[in-house]
């Protein structure tokens, strides 16, 4: 029993002799990994991987460098290598909102295990005593409990271990040092955004988001809270992280746009009732001044319309709110702005516009989506949050836009990584008029100033809808009554005709 | 095609005609009843992507005039048709039926006009040509080219020098994963990371409606010219794609097309080739 109890001190205290055999794989499999590896990962890894390649510097979160076998997602302990397992499934499923797609369904289950192995000859660690680390088992999840008591503590726990730090007061990833996190090499990184969850670069089950507190995010100041959360409280603040967003983003195409009598008042309580709709948004990079890594991902809006009045609400996440400095959607912006870290203030404010047609459009046609064109001009409600107003800029085409001196009833506030923006304007101007039950052509741009945006360089949105619901609906009760009646005495006289002329024959 | 769905209704009608008929007798009528309820299922349901309801609705009608046409063929059948009609409406014994039926055509109409109502507004659709037909020439950075005429000029490398034409390979690979991958995605499929964003979605040139039926000549008005160059069926108010004249030289252009091709395995439509 002594001997035996020896040798299992043994076998625990020294990893070279508990290790059993690196998972390599074998050349041939290595060898078929690299080709497919240089084919379809080396213009963003680097064929060295060392993430030193064509379209490294225009994608932010930076690609991974394998050479550092730091891998954020893993099912082992903090700061150790992930299984062979953990890379596949990487590789498999892609980081949702980055620039790596999900590989399933297009390399082949034995090209992503070759892939895997090759990844592995980027770091010698792999075939050292630390090369097979253990698993942290995750435990199966005790179903989603919306208990407030046991959301309470999730909060609680969320309070106690400074997840606010980073990821914000309400998770909204906009947390006291949030833009000053780099990872190990050095670039800006941003923490999670916990209320949209779809973004979760590890997938966002409730065993995922498990897994990333207890495992830590190697190489990002992401720690392990492994040691410090104990069991019951690790679902509860599961829950909680859970609780705070939506499954799924939910992308709509159409703003419904209530009607509202009496003045359009700005303010919380305007909008309180109306219907909202969120929409993406990407990085413009269609001219110069590409924005290839926009601050902002998406913007929820809202509007209500009176006699003569609309009124939008435009609400969008922002890490910080720069409301010092200024911006311009006419400034211009150098061909190639390269990725570098954010300095907190390199002058430029945040700044938001509504994109409008600048008359009522026949048909499809409308504006090019780019700040309009010549032959078609779009009408800009923008408004730069440093200052205190908005205006309504005439845009024919990026450099071509247009400031008449038409201004624009605005409020604007930030809280809590909110920004909040409210544009109240006439419904008819120019040659522009929204009409009731009508759609009117909409798409949207957010400057975030942290991020450099400015001029061109900018959050996008394509061409979307506002519709005017109509203020009094046409009851469908009566003309539904009146073709009830009108098909039911089609059939009394076709029946009456029928049963007289059988009555006729039989009497014949 | 829905094969689960087109099977499930050839099985009922199966069903109908050997092991229904036992029991109850189906008249002419009845059969066009079904073989029209058969029909319009399948149009419905067994199709994917489904038809549009005006396409369904138009298929509906031919095949209602085609049945009747059928049924007034036989001077014999028809009147057994009418007479059985005629029977429901004046017999004591279907009263009940009849006024379940006359009371259930009119509600019918009624829920219709309900629903029609109640619908939520569509925004105007956008039917856009994918591929629009291109200019014969076009001005690039100065110069003329002749678009019905033009050659990828790297093409002809491929046979001559294998070394050289590997280089424009490379060099197009760069272009494409400098430029244009955000959209067109990894694996040139049309997800890149900010396609959600845009409308219409970028091509997905795996697809054999894109590259693998155009020119390369048309490629390269499409790569030079972008959305602003788009006729106007084409809505280049939405498109996203870039007028890459802006970005790169003609070289560049022709090198990335040669990607495209290696890239997909696909071959270009030749010059000369009939449409």
């Amino acid at each position: 029993m002594r001997i035996l109890l020896t040798l299992l001190l043994v076998y625990i205290a020294n990893p070279a002799v508990a290790q059993q055999e690196n998972d390599l794989g074998t050349e041939a499999q290595r060898a078929e990994g690299k080709e497919v590896y240089d084919i379809k990962c080396a213009h963003c890894h680097g064929y060295e991987g060392d993430a030193s390649a064509v379209a490294t510097p225009y994608l932010r979160p930076t690609p991974r460098d394998f050479t550092s076998g730091n891998y954020k997602f893993r099912s082992t302990a903090s700061g150790e290598l992930p299984t062979t397992e953990d890379i596949k499934r990487s590789i498999r499923l892609g980081m949702p909102y980055t620039s790596m797609p999900a590989w399933e369904g297009i390399l082949s289950e034995t090209e992503i295990t070759n892939l895997a192995y090759y990844l592995k000859t980027f770091e010698s660690a792999f075939d050292g005593p630390y090369g097979n680390p253990t698993v942290v088992e995750i435990p199966r999840a005790p179903s989603y409990s919306a208990d407030p008591d046991h959301l309470a503590r999730g909060r609680e726990v969320f309070e106690a271990n400074q997840c606010a730090d980073c990821h914000g007061e309400n998770g909204r990833g906009n947390g006291e040092s949030a833009p000053e996190l780099v990872d190990d090499w050095g670039y800006p990184i941003r923490a999670a955004d916990m209320t949209k969850r779809w973004t979760f670069r590890a997938s966002a089950t409730r065993e995922d988001i498990y897994r990333t507190f207890m495992t830590g995010l190697n190489g990002t100041p992401m720690p392990s809270y492994e040691q410090t959360i104990d069991e019951e409280d690790r679902w509860a603040l599961v829950d909680y992280v859970w609780s705070l967003s939506r499954d799924t983003p939910d992308y709509g195409t159409t703003v419904t746009v209530q009607g509202r009598s009496g003045e359009l008042v700005l303010g919380d309580s305007l909008f309180e009732a109306a219907p909202e709709t969120y929409f993406p948004i990407v990085g413009q990079i269609i001219e110069p001044g590409r924005a290839f890594y926009p601050g902002v991902n998406g913007i929820s809006v809202k509007a209500v319309y009176n006699e003569s009045e609309i009124a939008i609400q435009l609400q969008w996440h922002d890490m910080t709110a720069e409301t010092e400095g200024m911006n311009n959607p006419g400034i211009e912006v150098p061909m190639f702005d390269p990725a570098q870290p954010d300095t907190l203030m390199d002058g430029w404010s945040d700044a938001v516009a509504a994109l409008l047609p600048s008359r009522t459009p026949e048909g499809l046609e409308r504006p090019y989506f780019m700040f309009g064109d010549s032959r078609f001009p779009m009408s800009i409600w923008y408004t730069d949050l440093a200052t205190d107003s908005a205006a309504v800029l005439t845009g024919q085409g990026s450099g071509r836009i247009a400031d008449n001196g038409i201004a624009l009833e605005r409020s604007a506030s930030y809280e809590d990584g909110v920004w909040t923006v409210q544009f109240k304007g006439p419904r008819s101007r120019g040659e522009l008029t929204m009409s009731e039950a009508t759609f009117v052509p909409i798409s949207f741009t957010v400057w975030d100033g942290f991020n450099g945006e400015r001029g061109n360089k900018r959050g996008i949105s394509a061409w979307y809808h506002l519709y005017l619901q109509p203020m009094e609906t046409q009851s469908a009760v009566l003309p539904m009554a009146k073709w009830f009646l009108i098909v039911l005495g089609a059939e009394l006289l076709i029946v009456a005709l029928v049963n007289l002329r059988a009555r006729r024959r039989k009497t014949a | 095609m829905n094969l689960f769905m087109l099977l499930a209704i050839a099985a009922a009608m199966v069903l109908i005609q050997f092991v229904v008929t036992r029991w109850v007798k189906l008249n002419r009528l009845a059969w066009m009843g079904i073989w029209w309820a058969a029909l319009w299922a399948a149009f419905s349901y067994g199709i994917n992507p489904p038809l549009p309801n005006s396409i369904i609705v138009l298929f509906m009608a031919i095949i209602t005039i085609a049945l009747v046409a059928y049924l007034s063929a036989d001077n014999e059948e028809l009147k057994q048709a009418k007479e059985s009609i005629v029977r429901f409406m004046v017999t004591r014994q279907y009263r009940v039926a009849l006024l379940i039926v006359m009371l259930v055509i009119p509600g019918a109409v009624a829920a219709w006009i309900f629903a029609s109502m109640n619908e939520a507004p569509q925004p105007p659709s956008s039917g856009r040509t994918i591929h629009p037909p291109p200019p014969s020439s076009i001005t690039f950075q100065g110069t003329s080219i002749n678009l019905t005429t033009a050659n990828n000029p790297i093409r002809e490398l491929q046979h001559t020098d294998e070394a050289a034409f590997a280089e424009h390979v490379a060099n197009g690979r760069r272009i494409y994963f400098e430029n244009c991958f955000y959209c067109h995605g990894d694996n040139m499929e049309g997800a890149g990371m900010f396609a959600h964003g845009y409308d219409p979605l970028p091509a997905n040139f795996n697809d054999a409606t894109t590259i693998a039926m155009l020119q390369e000549s048309y490629l390269f008005w499409r790569i030079a010219k972008g959305a602003p160059g788009l006729p106007s069926e084409s809505t280049p108010w939405s498109s996203a794609m870039p007028a890459w004249e802006d970005f790169l030289t003609e070289e560049e252009i022709w090198d990335v097309i040669i990607f495209l091709y290696e890239f997909t395995g696909f071959e270009p439509r030749a010059q000369g080739m009939p449409h």
